[in-house]
């Protein structure tokens, strides 16, 4: 059993001052939808604790902000919330698709965006559209306010660059424009084959019918969720009607294995993205055509 | 640990608690409200049996610590009946047999009870959305979807 003290701070300025104090103690609770079952599983990833400080009920941190370039989205909002905004809907629908694959109604009603990226999980649904809408991170501690891009803070599986004193307050997507088409795709875990749930954003505008600024990102399939760079350069400038998908899905798997090595579960995973790819890819030109 | 002080309404009545730091709102409504319509299944927020309404919206209650949730409204089941009265949804599930074992049912009534709060005439696909959190072992789900359906036709009439 794990033994902790409850914090309830009022306001976002009495937390970070608690967390400055003692910040290597606490451990952070938003919706607590993966905290409660790390604690009732007794989670090696769960560390050392002697606080759980509450923060799901603190203000200011659940809105949806509309700005001239970005949309900026607080770290309490729920999965509910974001399926639900207009405002998101307008600018990242690829961000409601993948809002609502997460979990069920119940748990879309308690987790949220700030505790599926803290969580750090190679699976996280909401990872893997962010990074591919280059979405950053804002954290504050009490003296300081930092921003950086979401493919730097996740550092690992289940690690981030979170300092003990932080708590995430928002994340900043920049606007695209309306020539930008997504796709997002995953694979459900199955009962039978525990492995875990691939995913996939594709993010790209096309400009005469050509791929431009194509963004691929895989979840679950490299040990934090990337960008697939070399099949990025290759689908750029390729015209959306002469892909030659069964290579294209081919160097997908490759380019899977040269990120992690030959695995135990490469012959299951390899087919797997390069068939993902090319539904997404089928998805977002269907759109166009 | 030290306890923490929580003031709740629970099925319309309202109650003062002092709680342990790790007690779950399922363990508060079990243990010290003695609701015990409120299911312990899984533990992990995968089987839904827990489910409750908070502040309007179904939630699993053992993913929640009541120490959280100080001033919140939580409707279990016992509350769907009002002075002796079952709610609609209640006996529509009884007139459409979509209760066997009837482990799940607590938690099912309480996402559809959630979901017709927010929306009293949803379509197939909202009653799957709402119900997909809440496994039933006995029943193969056709009654239970029947059963919500049927009731909110006879709200739309009504
Ligand atoms: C049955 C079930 C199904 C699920 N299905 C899915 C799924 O399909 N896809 C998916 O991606 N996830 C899934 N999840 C995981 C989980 O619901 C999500 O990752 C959720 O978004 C976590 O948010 P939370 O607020 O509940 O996090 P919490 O459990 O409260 O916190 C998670 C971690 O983030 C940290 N944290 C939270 N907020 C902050 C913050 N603002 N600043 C700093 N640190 C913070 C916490 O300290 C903790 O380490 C599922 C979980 C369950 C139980
Ligand atoms: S006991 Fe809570 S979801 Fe199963
Ligand atoms: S009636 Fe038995 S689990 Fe649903």
């Amino acid at each position: 059993m794990i033994e902790f003290e409850a914090l309830k701070p009022q306001n976002l300025k009495e937390a970070l001052a608690v967390l400055k104090e003692k910040g290597m103690d606490i451990k952070i609770l938003a919706g607590g939808t993966d905290l409660l079952v790390e604690i009732n599983n007794n989670s090696d990833r769960l560390g050392d604790f002697k606080y759980l400080m509450d923060i799901s009920s603190i203000k200011g941190l659940d809105e949806i902000e509309n700005k001239k370039e970005h949309l900026i989205i607080g770290a309490l909002c729920t999965h509910t919330q974001i399926s639900e905004s207009e405002l998101i809907k307008r600018n990242f629908p690829i961000l409601i698709r993948a809002a609502k694959t997460i979990g069920s109604t119940q748990i879309r009603n308690r987790g949220t965006i700030g505790g599926n990226i803290n969580n750090g999980s190679p699976a996280a649904d909401l990872i893997t559209p962010l990074i591919a809408l280059k979405g950053s991170v804002i954290l504050k501690s009490k003296n300081k306010k930092r921003e950086l891009p979401l493919q730097d803070f996740i550092t690992g599986p289940y690690k981030t660059d979170r300092k003990e004193d932080e708590i995430m307050t928002k994340i900043k997507i920049p606007k695209i424009t309306s020539d930008y088409q997504s796709s997002f795709q995953k694979v459900k875990r199955r009962q039978a084959v525990a492995i875990a749930r691939i995913n996939l954003a594709v993010v790209t505008d096309i400009k005469k019918k050509r791929f431009n600024d194509i963004r691929v990102v895989f979840g679950s399939a490299t040990p934090t969720a990337i960008r697939f760079l070399k099949i990025e350069k290759r689908l750029k400038q390729a015209h959306i009607n002469e892909l030659d998908l069964e290579s294209i899905a081919e160097q997908t798997g490759q380019e899977m294995v040269e990120i992690t090595g030959e695995r135990w579960s490469t012959p299951y995973k390899k087919p797997v993205v390069g068939n993902l790819l090319i539904r997404a890819l089928q998805e977002i030109i269907r759109e166009v055509q | 640990m030290q306890k923490v002080k929580v003031s709740l309404t629970v099925n319309r009545k309202k109650y003062n608690l002092k709680v342990d730091p790790d007690e779950r709102l399922l363990d508060t409504l079990r243990d010290r409200l003695h609701l015990f319509g409120v299911k312990e299944g899984c533990s992990i927020g995968e089987c839904g049996a827990c489910t409750v309404i908070l502040d309007g919206k179904a939630v699993n209650s053992c993913m929640v610590y009541t120490f959280q949730i100080d001033g919140s409204q939580v409707l279990t089941v016992e509350g769907l009946e009002i002075d002796g009265r079952l709610d609609p949804l209640q006996l529509s599930f009884i007139e459409h047999q979509a209760v066997q074992c009837g482990f799940c049912t607590p938690g099912m009534l309480m996402s559809a009870k959630a979901l017709l709060n927010k929306n009293p005439n949803p379509d197939k696909e909202a009653i799957k959305t709402a119900i997909e959190g809440n496994l039933c072992r006995c029943t193969g789900y056709q009654q239970i979807i029947e059963a919500i359906e049927a009731s909110t036709k006879k709200d739309g009439s009504e």
